[in-house]
């Protein structure tokens, strides 16, 4: 009970809280055929408020709706970060750090292409753990290893120093970007479970596990897929993240060359086979790879619901709403960009993950 | 916590009582005997209602802590969490009553 205990039950309180507010089904449907101003408008009277007034003077269109639904969902992850404590923290951290990547990401990429700060600045998500000191002082550097510098005490500093020497050779950000996600995958397991055939067996902890495996193959299974349709010839060894229950190195590095088995591999999986076999036969039937993408997503999206009702005060019900909130966020943004391409609204409904 | 204390008191008494019979006798006279079997009596309520507290107060910690939650995302929750979070202190009025019963 001391001041670093973990807090779950503040936490979840807020959570639920803020889960109900999230968008229905109904909200969709409405959405499904609105324009993107109307879709701003909507938004407006809804929990988006606040970022929808603070943009809509320097935005508009599917832009504004964009930028507000990223700050919002900043301002909700920065929230869960603060509020807890203790293991907690370090629980959801683990997952949130997925935002620094995606910051580091798109800063390195700004410095490349020379833009300005303030529009890098406008991309980014600040949900992350990196503190908005660090962040404002990448921006300021016009280079890539100043950069790195300023990451000195993060644990982005050694892949990325290592990293650097393959871009300077290669003049790719390719490598700086794969040391990234790699690193987040790999901390994603780090601590918690104890390696193959030695994670706790029960308890929230497990569960959640579970579910970070699940993150982890399915990344796997969607880069050997795309590998495997496009036919590219790259050493999938390079994109292979350790960690998850579905491949081992050398399975995926010969399944890749066989688009049918690696089908077959995913489907004989008993954690995963039985979930997904609809999406799979789909996927047999030769029909694009995106509606596969989805059901993995659904199926991610259900297994953390479901996680959440088994332990309610522990961290399932935040990563379920972390989730959650992902979702709707990606919703929202693919019915905005359909609408304005000119998508109809069945192909836009196919889009959208809704469980 | 309270039914443990409750279902040992009255084992705790008779020790203590068998205890005063046995080696008490020669050295102090009934009146005696019988003013330190109320102090056990009184000693044992205080550890029952004390327990009881102690437990109720470790309940409420963890509800405390979501009411304010809820609260902080919703005004119209202070009642509902305030009635919630005391709802544990029904256990310290049940353990009073084993003050009256010895008392």
């Amino acid at each position: 009970m001391s001041a670093g205990a973990s807090n779950p039950e503040y936490v979840n309180a807020r959570v639920r809280s803020r889960r109900a507010s999230l968008f229905s089904d109904e909200d969709y449907r409405k959405l499904i055929r609105m324009g993107p101003s109307e879709i701003a408008r909507f938004m407006e009277e809804t929990e988006y408020e606040r970022e929808i007034n603070e943009l809509g003077a320097r935005f508009s269109g599917v832009d504004l709706i964009e930028y507000a639904l990223n700050r919002n969902l900043a301002k909700h992850f920065e929230d869960l970060i603060d509020w807890a404590d203790g293991r907690l923290y370090d629980l959801i951290a683990r997952y949130l750090r997925k935002f620094d990547v995606w910051n580091l990401k798109t800063i390195i990429r700004g410095i490349y292409t020379d833009t300005a700060p303030d529009d890098i600045r406008t991309d980014l998500i600040r949900a992350g753990e990196l503190e908005e000191r660090t962040i404002d002082r990448l921006l300021e550097t016009d280079d890539i290893e100043d950069a790195i510098e300023v990451l000195y005490g993060t644990i982005y500093y050694e892949p990325l120093t290592v990293a650097y020497e393959e871009f300077e050779e290669t003049g790719a950000l390719v490598p700086l970007e794969n040391a990234l996600d790699r690193e987040f995958y790999e901390n994603l397991l780090a601590d918690v479970s104890g390696g193959p055939g030695n994670e706790p067996q029960e308890g929230p902890e497990a569960k959640y596990i579970e579910f970070l495996q699940a993150e982890i193959d399915f990344r796997n299974a969607r880069n050997a897929l795309r590998l495997a349709r496009s036919g590219a010839d790259l050493d999938p060894a390079t994109y292979y993240i350790d960690g998850g229950v579905l491949f081992d190195e050398s399975e995926l590095s010969r399944l890749v060359g066989d688009y049918d088995a690696l089908v077959d591999h995913i489907a004989e999986n008993r954690r995963y086979g039985d979930r997904l076999s609809e999406a799979l036969g789909r996927l047999r039937e030769a029909d694009s790879l995106i509606q596969f993408e989805h059901a993995l997503d659904a199926a991610l999206l259900e297994y953390a619901d479901t996680l959440s009702s088994i332990y309610p005060a522990s961290v399932s019900a935040v990563l379920s709403y972390i989730l959650a909130k992902e979702r709707e966020v990606e919703n929202i943004r693919a019915i905005a960009r359909g609408r304005e391409v000119g998508l109809d609204e069945n192909e836009i409904e196919e889009e959208l993950v809704i469980l | 916590m309270t039914e443990i204390a409750l279902t040992e008191l009255p084992a705790f008494v008779e020790t203590a009582s068998i205890a005063l019979q046995n080696n008490g006798s020669a050295a102090m006279g009934p009146e005696a005997a019988q003013n330190m079997a109320d102090g056990y009596g009184a000693a044992a309520a205080g550890i029952a209602v004390g327990l009881a507290a102690l437990a109720a107060g470790y309940a409420e910690r963890g509800i405390g802590a979501a009411a304010v939650g809820a609260i902080a995302e919703d005004d119209d929750m202070f009642v509902p969490g305030l009635i919630m979070t005391v709802l544990p202190e029904t256990l310290v009025i049940l353990a009073l009553v084993v003050v009256f019963i010895l008392g």
